[in-house]
């Protein structure tokens, strides 16, 4: 599977980013906290308690906020500064997602922005790196 | 307990054959307990040649100084190893070796040696391993803080490895090494063809961050601080943990005075008076001590403890 | 000299099971790995293996006749150096094929007490010449030394002619342009360095800060370097920062570039090295993955028929977008670059 190198139309933009945010933050810390629970995601949680993140996805203007305690993730609000902050177009972060792309390599690139506290930032990504998603049904859609 | 001893360590910059010989003049009248001798950087560093060292390390060893050949840190090639054979060869004046390779010769010719801060001596198990090769003085890496040292030297004791420990005291750190010369790369030359820049600069050459903080210095293939380390306010500490001696690095400038000064400071401590000196008149460059105190080694004394959330 | 030479094993990197298998199954001979402590030079949060994930690794590497490494590649510092002593335990209960040591005092300790298990000098050793080399092998029965990555060509050969250790020597990765073991530059400005706490430029202490008109990387304050919109950034590491000398701003010590050796294989193979590294357990695994399939290609394609080797675009396509600084080199092994 390879994804195209498409932005989101600006029109979309414009209605994506007017909608609220909640229900797709929502789903992600459901998604997160199950694969958690799953042990799919091996994450000491020590590492990220306390902290809070926000994925923003540039070209669909959506800021995706979410907070971590010892046990699970949480809808954050969207008021405070985040601990973390990841910018990339939606494109770029399937890629990341589904390994087609090394996080380093867009970081390079300038096509993903890392904000905040970079040690932070590097445990995500390490965190990432080191699901074994071959125990899932997304292997198949999984470039490595 | 023993009276704190100091050195001059090896001249880790480029001068010309006239001013070497002319700084070991004067340092033969200094209050040294050792000599380090020797092109410790850079091979196309040949001014002096092994014999030239030999010979000048020889006539200092008859004025009654204990003087030591410090050996070549990067040693890449046959030639390299030449020299370092020669000066290992030599049955008159001690080896500081300061590559793994350098202890193994000087080990074969069966000479004890100095353990130089390059062989990365952390802990009680290699620094017993390095003794049982032959060193009968080691000096830890110069980013080693005081409280591991201190175990290092409580535990080699407990294993009842007898060793001298020598600190580098005083002068700019000796950070790193390489197969490039930066030097030659400021110049836009290679270094096969470097036309011998370090020269023009006794001192090595300041690297500045883009916002005008002295940072680092260039000296050909080897990178150092840029702060001069001084572990002045640190002598009556340092001479409680039972360390041997104290290596003031040679400088362009002023290198007596430091000497002069380390000693002032040395007597006081064994008189068990204050120490009053100060001698940072005679650098150029901020006097740090971070390493000893665990922090960052560019952390100036007196700075509080890099406090990073 | 013999006609053929065996082709050098691909050693390639892992900081995570996904990327160990991405590695083994696009063609690694071998993988290497770090424990989740200060025992490894690449001690990165939420990086390396523990015990599961080590066992579930090295048996799938095994499963498909690879080998793993384990790298324990920091100088056990101070009094209590138990947990290094624990990890080459742990090592040689996990079965690993081999350790790779930097402290000669770890490498008695392992011999002392594992006499089987195979010993690697690592990198980190800073062995450049044969004699340290040698007093390795005559001490401690290492079976192959990596070399530090301040070589050319013909000063490998020359290591490798006098010494009957197997000689590794690295292939792609980002450059690391000092001799390794012997940097300290990152503990100068952090009081961490690679020796002592097994990291470079640590990521905690690194600050990005986002301008009107720049993007500034800061290590524990100090400015390494500035980005204008658009620029390619680079992890702040110490050694690849834009500095002032003189006057002149620019890459005083080293650009962002990674090494590549892949149009010299043919050579690498000739002289006899054991074993080329890929560097990068801190990358992703879509990274190992990518760069371990295109060596691969390479290095089967050299040895087929080294006469007529010759790197194929494609190749290089693929290495050049992973690179950092998408600058590549060949580095020591080249003499003009020294």
């Amino acid at each position: 599977m390879h994804i195209p190198d498409l932005t989101l139309p600006t029109t979309l933009a414009n209605i994506l980013g007017k909608l609220p945010s909640t229900p797709p933050c929502w789903a992600l810390v459901t998604t997160l906290n199950q694969l958690k629970k799953r042990e799919i995601l091996q994450v000491d949680m020590s590492l990220l308690s306390g902290h809070s993140f926000e994925v923003h996805i540039l070209d669909a203007d959506m800021r995706l906020h979410f907070v971590a305690d010892d046990d699970h993730f949480s809808v954050g609000n969207n008021t405070t500064v985040p601990d973390l902050h990841l910018a990339a177009n939606l494109a770029d972060f399937a890629r990341m997602m589904l390994r087609e792309e090394d996080p380093d390599t867009l970081f390079f690139n300038r096509k993903l922005v890392i904000e905040g506290d970079t040690e932070l930032g590097l445990i995500v990504k390490n965190l990432l790196d080191s699901v074994d998603w071959s125990a899932t049904p997304l292997q198949r859609f999984m470039a490595v | 307990m023993k009276k704190l001893q100091l050195t001059l360590g090896p001249v880790l910059f480029y001068w010309s054959r006239d001013d070497i010989l002319r700084f070991y003049s004067e340092a033969a009248d200094w209050p040294l307990e050792t000599i380090y001798l020797g092109e410790a950087v850079c091979s196309r560093r040949q001014q002096l040649r092994g014999q030239d060292w030999i010979s000048l390390g020889q006539e200092l060893a008859q004025n009654g100084h204990q003087v030591v050949l410090s050996s070549q840190a990067l040693i890449e090639s046959e030639s390299d190893l030449r020299r370092l054979r020669k000066l290992v060869e030599n049955d008159e004046l001690q080896l500081e070796a300061n590559d793994l390779g350098a202890a193994r010769l000087a080990q074969q010719q069966g000479r004890p040696f100095v353990a130089g801060h390059h062989l990365n001596i952390y802990n009680a198990d290699t620094l017993a391993l390095i003794r049982s090769l032959g060193a009968r003085r080691w000096i830890p890496p110069v980013e080693m803080d005081r409280d591991t040292l201190s175990a290092v030297l409580g535990q080699a004791a407990f294993n009842g490895v007898q060793i001298e420990t020598e600190l580098f005291a005083w002068g700019k750190l000796p950070l790193a090494l390489s197969a490039r010369c930066f030097t030659a790369r400021h110049y836009n030359l290679s270094k096969d063809d470097c036309q011998f820049r370090c020269m023009e600069h006794p001192d090595g050459l300041r690297l500045n961050t883009r916002e005008q903080q002295a940072f680092l210095t260039i000296n050909g293939i080897q990178t150092m601080s840029d702060g001069c380390q001084s572990l002045l306010p640190h002598l009556a500490d340092i001479s409680a943990m039972g360390i041997t001696a104290l290596r003031i690095s040679p400088q362009w400038q002023h290198t007596a005075q430091v000497v002069q000064g380390y000693q002032q400071a040395v007597d006081a401590i064994a008189s068990r008076n204050a120490n009053h000196v100060d001698l940072s008149p005679y650098s150029d460059s901020l006097l740090v001590d971070g390493y000893w105190r665990g922090s960052a080694g560019i952390s100036a004394i007196g700075e509080p403890r890099h406090a990073h959330s | 000299m013999p006609a053929t030479r065996p082709l050098p094993e691909l050693v390639c990197p892992a900081g995570s099971l996904p990327a160990l298998k991405a590695a083994v199954d696009n063609g690694a001979d071998t993988v290497y790995l770090g424990l989740k402590n200060d025992t490894n030079a690449r001690n990165f949060a939420g990086l390396n293996f523990d015990d599961r994930t080590a066992r579930d690794g090295i048996h799938y590497a095994h499963q498909h006749g690879r080998k793993v490494l384990l790298a324990i590649n920091t100088y056990a510092q101070g009094g209590d150096i138990s947990r290094w002593h624990r990890a080459i335990d742990e090592g040689a209960a996990l079965g690993v094929d081999a350790i790779i040591l930097a402290d000669i005092g770890l490498m008695k300790y392992a011999r002392d007490r594992y006499p089987d298990l195979r010993l690697h000098m690592s990198v980190q050793s800073s062995a450049t010449n044969y004699e340290a080399i040698n007093l390795a092998q005559d001490m401690f029965d290492i079976r192959r030394a990596v070399l530090p990555r301040v070589l050319t060509l013909d000063q490998v050969k020359q290591v490798i002619d006098h010494t009957n250790v197997e000689i590794e020597v690295f292939g792609f990765g980002s450059l690391c342009v000092m001799v390794e073991g012997r940097c300290l530059l990152s503990s100068y400005a952090t009081g961490e360095s690679p020796n002592s706490h097994g990291v470079c430029s640590p990521a905690k202490f690194v600050r990005w800060e986002h301008g009107q008109q720049a993007l500034g990387a800061r290590l524990n304050g100090i400015l390494i370097d500035e980005y204008q919109q658009g620029e390619a950034a680079g992890y702040p590491t110490l050694c690849k920062g834009r500095f002032e000398v003189e006057g002149d701003t620019y890459y005083a010590l080293e650009e962002p570039t990674s090494l590549n050796v892949m149009s010299m294989l043919p050579q690498i193979i000739d002289i006899g090295v054991a074993a080329i590294k890929v560097e990068g357990r801190q990358r992703s695994p879509a990274y190992v993955a990518q760069v371990t399939r295109t060596l691969r290609e390479a290095l089967d394609a050299a040895g087929r028929d080294k006469q007529r080797f010759a790197v194929k675009p494609a190749w290089t396509q693929a290495l050049s977008k992973l690179a950092e600084g998408q600058q590549q080199t060949l580095g020591a092994y080249n003499r003009p670059w020294k």
